[in-house]
């Protein structure tokens, strides 16, 4: 039987469950140190003292290193903005100004006391709204002279990238509108808050570094160091061991060119992992959001028009907001019809941590601002919410606002139907205190290049190099793992997949967008085609047959076709293939192309597409305990679009693991910031993660459309189902308690404050 | 300071300096690197061990308090190194693994609970998960693992 759609065991499970996988935390070389970091304390300020020279006498320290003993030039994944230490001024609390290496982490901890540190302090730009007025402080006041890492893009001030899109029609809609909408919707940072804090083991031999990382990207690793020490990425080798998590945090470079300076200036091994605090501040979290909706909407409830402001928190850093501001624009037009529509989405710089990548990049606070914003037209209008998403939903071959055809949009009226099949939308949220909301979005299968050398060894096993990161997802681990063995009719068990390694793995794009099943799987049909020529190729030289009249057979076996008896094993094949000095390996690689779209249709558009669609449905019934204003949820549906399933529990677990994220984004995970620009929640006692009682038993149901492009027809599984998480959660509450809730998360205190208002506006007209 | 203790069945004794922790004795003396850390203040787990049975945070247990006492890691969980509980069988089997690093905190809280209650209602098991924190899977695939183990000890 063929090894795609059954429940094979994760490859990595064992070791996982005996606790002999090895992370980066767990891995160690001989003679090696301990480094920490020494973090700016305060958001904003001038450093008028810096004196390393009582820690540096410290007796068991090594290497107390700071901007004057690292490189100066700016480095960054879309604009380079960011300096490896702070010299003059500081951006943010947790920004890096020294680093020691020392004998073990108690001396560590006692040289980064031993530094004299003297800031003088300056109010920070914490709010975004002040941040992108004319005359506010600049974060960064030489933001001019910043080179962006690939093309240039649309910026000034603080505000670091942006992202314009006006098509004609705007305004005559909104005149001729029955009614107009307005609404303002607002999303709190999100820690990735994987187990496995970010660590690294850095070594410095003969002119190279090799950088052991649990680390969801190696290759960018390995770049955006090179960019940032100014040296050639073949001068850095990075290694992945097992991922304790990443959900996206793992994908830009950290700490590694710390450890990686130590070990040079100290000839020894060093070993860097964050405590859980600076693991908060450092790890990229979610970006904060304000989205701005105005929607022209017919007596129908037909959506005529739409203009929509985007400010997101970048932090003190660009990182990967010059890309992720498209994604309005992208998002503003999926799935619903909703005619013309002006974007403005501008990413912005605060004194605050950078934010980055977290699973479903931008679209869960996009989707829950429109999704929300839908429940208040329909609200308006006196209309049924389902039947006002029904109404304009789009159709096959209709367009995004950037010009791409969605050839299969009405995979998501089959989505509607799917929920309401398992939870009659009439019949559901009944009773007192309680409220049902739904909620959908399309979303995308990152395209980026991947690539795998598949081998064939003399015992018939099928080996795997490759440079795709197994983050714990199972999309290697089962997926990737499963279409190899399919593909040459062996076992998952007989597949034996490497771990990243950018010296001898082909290129790989990163566990990012939900990618690697659909890529790396796709790449490893190209090899598999190939290899098997080179299978047949030997085989048919050892059976006396023609290559072209053998097939793989389950079982490991090459057998003539329509002659059961006639096989040999895989084994056999590649012991003869090896004897006779032949090598059974073949090389795979796949991008998707990209989707067509109009590239006048914005300025700054710099992720314009969204290649490989999937569609999804999320209904939630809640139930709001109007006391203490905590939410329950009581039932959770979820319709999923998934191409195929590979294995139907990595599956669910990615839907489930979604969906849990999710939740603790609607309604417990609070990262707020103060005034002075710091996280106000530093630990994961203050930082509230879903718990598993706080789960509902997720009733999902996937949908497959094959894709003709991915392995087995199998598309990008594991974002989506954190996206419209929020939405269907606060639609839910809202329809519970009479009373608009349009921030998260929503903490018991917003149920209570939402509901006080309420009544005391009931009570006004009355 | 020495230290006298049975870990995974082996007794131990050793000079270990006091005011350390359990979790650093293991980790960093034992070579025991199955036990994580990943916020040292009791709230994610995944330090969890057995002490003469019972689930402890080990990052917030001195390990000179274990003197005397009887340890027991995910590494010998099974009675023996590599040997595996139909719990920890039932966890890669249900999806209950995903990244695994709070894995083996699981695995210890679920295999104390197991000990003393053979047939728990899905409540009590996720009552019992309330200091154990995933951020993979959702909970779901790890309480169906629990149920399936059950199911197999029949």
């Amino acid at each position: 039987m063929s090894a795609v759609g059954t429940r094979a065991k994760r490859s990595d499970g064992e070791a996982k469950v005996t606790g002999s996988a090895v992370y980066t935390v767990d891995f160690a070389l001989p003679g090696e140190l301990t480094a920490r970091v020494l973090r700016s304390p305060v958001a904003r300020g001038r450093i008028v003292k810096l004196d390393v020279t009582a820690a540096r006498e410290i007796e068991g320290v090594w290497a107390v290193l700071t901007a004057e003993d690292a490189p100066r030039h700016r480095n960054g994944l879309a604009i380079k903005d960011q300096v490896l230490f702070a010299s003059d001024r500081v951006l943010y609390e947790g920004e890096p100004i020294a680093v020691v290496a020392a004998d073990n982490i108690e001396i560590a901890d006692r040289a980064i006391d031993a530094i004299v540190l003297e800031i003088e302090e300056e109010e920070p730009v914490v709010d975004l709204d002040r941040a992108v007025e004319d005359d506010a402080p600049l974060v960064h006041p030489g933001w001019e002279a910043f080179e962006p890492a690939h093309t240039d893009f649309p910026r000034y001030r603080n505000v670091c990238a942006e992202m314009t899109s006006d098509p004609e029609g705007v305004d005559d809609a909104f005149e001729a509108a029955h009614i107009v909408v307005e609404g303002e919707y607002r999303a709190g940072r999100q820690y990735q808050a994987y187990l496995e804090p970010r660590g690294v083991v850095a070594e410095y031999e003969s002119g190279r570094y090799t950088v052991h990382v649990s680390h969801q990207f190696p290759f960018n690793v390995r770049d955006r160091m090179a960019s940032a020490l100014g040296i050639k990425p073949s001068s850095i080798r990075v290694v992945g061991h097992h991922i304790g998590g990443g959900f996206g945090a793992k994908l830009d470079l950290g700490i590694e060119p710390y450890a990686a300076l130590a070990a040079r200036a100290t000839g020894r091994p060093v070993k860097l992992v964050n405590d859980r605090t600076e693991d908060m501040l450092i790890c990229q979290c979610r970006e904060g959001a304000i989205v701005r909706i105005r929607t022209a909407v017919d007596e129908e409830g037909n959506l005529l028009a739409r203009d929509m402001d985007v400010l997101l928190d970048s932090g003190a850093a660009g990182t990967d907001g010059p890309y992720l501001i498209s994604i309005p624009l992208i998002l503003a037009g999926a799935g619903y019809r909703v005619g013309p529509t002006r974007v403005r989405a501008r990413t912005v710089y605060t004194n605050t941590a950078p934010t980055g990548a977290f699973r479903g990049v931008s679209g869960t606070h996009l989707v829950f601002a429109m999704e929300r914003h839908l429940d208040e037209i329909a609200n308006q209008l006196g209309m049924d919410r389902r039947e006002l998403r029904l109404r304009n939903l789009q159709e096959d071959g209709d367009l995004l606002l950037n010009g791409q055809e969605l050839p299969d949009a009405s995979i998501l009226r089959e989505a509607f139907d799917a929920v309401e099949e398992i939870a009659p939308w009439s019949q559901a949220g009944k009773g007192e205190n309680r409220g049902v909301g739904i909620a959908s979005c399309v979303w995308l299968t990152n395209p980026l290049s991947g690539s795998v050398v598949m081998k064939v060894n003399e015992d018939g096993t099928v080996g795997l190099v490759t440079g795709a990161t197994e983050n714990g997802s199972g999309a290697v681990a089962m997926g990737v793992t499963q279409i190899a063995a399919a593909e040459l009719g062996v076992t998952a068990e007989d597949v034996i997949v490497s771990f990243p390694d950018t010296d001898s793995s082909p290129y790989d794009a990163g566990s990012q967008g939900s990618r690697t099943t659909h890529i790396v799987g796709r790449a490893v049909t190209e090899a598999a085609a190939e290899l098997r020529e080179k299978i047949y190729e030997v085989a048919g030289r050892m059976m006396e047959t023609s290559p072209a009249d053998l097939e793989i057979i389950e079982g490991g076996h090459v057998g003539v076709k329509g002659s059961p008896g006639s096989q040999i094993t895989l084994a056999e094949v590649a012991t003869e293939a090896t004897a006779a000095g032949q090598v059974l390996s073949a090389t795979g690689s796949y991008r998707t192309a990209s989707p067509k779209f109009d590239p006048t249709c914005a300025t700054g558009l710099l992720f314009p597409v969204f290649p490989t669609p999937t569609y999804h449905v999320h209904q939630a019934e809640v139930e709001v305990d109007p006391v203490t204003g905590k939410v329950t949820v009581l039932r959770y549906v979820v319709a999923q679009e998934v191409g195929k399933v590979i294995n139907p529990d990595g599956v669910m677990g990615q839907v489930q693991g979604g969906v849990a994220q999710g939740i603790g984004y609607a309604l417990y995970e609070n990262l707020s910031i103060g005034k002075d620009g710091r996280y106000r929640q530093r630990t994961l006692e203050a930082y509230r993660l879903p718990l598993a009682q706080d789960m509902p038993d997720v009733e999902a149901v996937l949908l497959e459309h094959p894709d003709p492009a991915g392995p087995y027809g199998a598309k990008g599984v594991a974002e989506p189902p954190i996206v419209p998480v929020a939405a269907a959660i606060v639609n839910a509450i809202v329809d519970a308690i009479g009373a608009p809730i349009d921030s998260i998360p929503v903490l018991p205190e917003h149920v209570l404050d939402a509901m006080d208002q309420a009544s005391k506006r009931a009570e006004v007209r009355s | 300071m020495i230290l006298s203790l049975v870990v995974n069945g082996r007794h131990v004794e050793t000079e270990f300096p006091a005011g350390r922790t359990l979790l650093e004795f293991l980790r960093e003396q034992m070579s025991l690197t199955g036990t994580k850390e990943g916020c040292v203040e009791g709230e994610c787990g995944a330090c969890t061990v057995l002490i003469d049975g019972r689930p402890i945070d080990s990052c917030l247990y001195a390990a000179h308090a274990a003197a005397g006492r009887e340890v027991t890691t995910v590494e010998a969980v099974g009675g023996m190194y590599g040997l595996m509980t139909p719990l920890q069988k039932a966890l890669v089997e249900a999806g209950g693994v995903q990244c695994g690093f709070c894995t083996p905190g699981f695995v210890m809280t679920l295999t104390a609970l197991l000990d003393e209650s053979p047939q728990p209602t899905r409540t009590e098991v996720q009552r019992a998960l309330a200091g154990n924190i995933c951020r993979c899977t959702g909970y779901s695939q790890i309480v169906q693992a629990v149920e399936e183990a059950i199911g197999a000890g029949e």
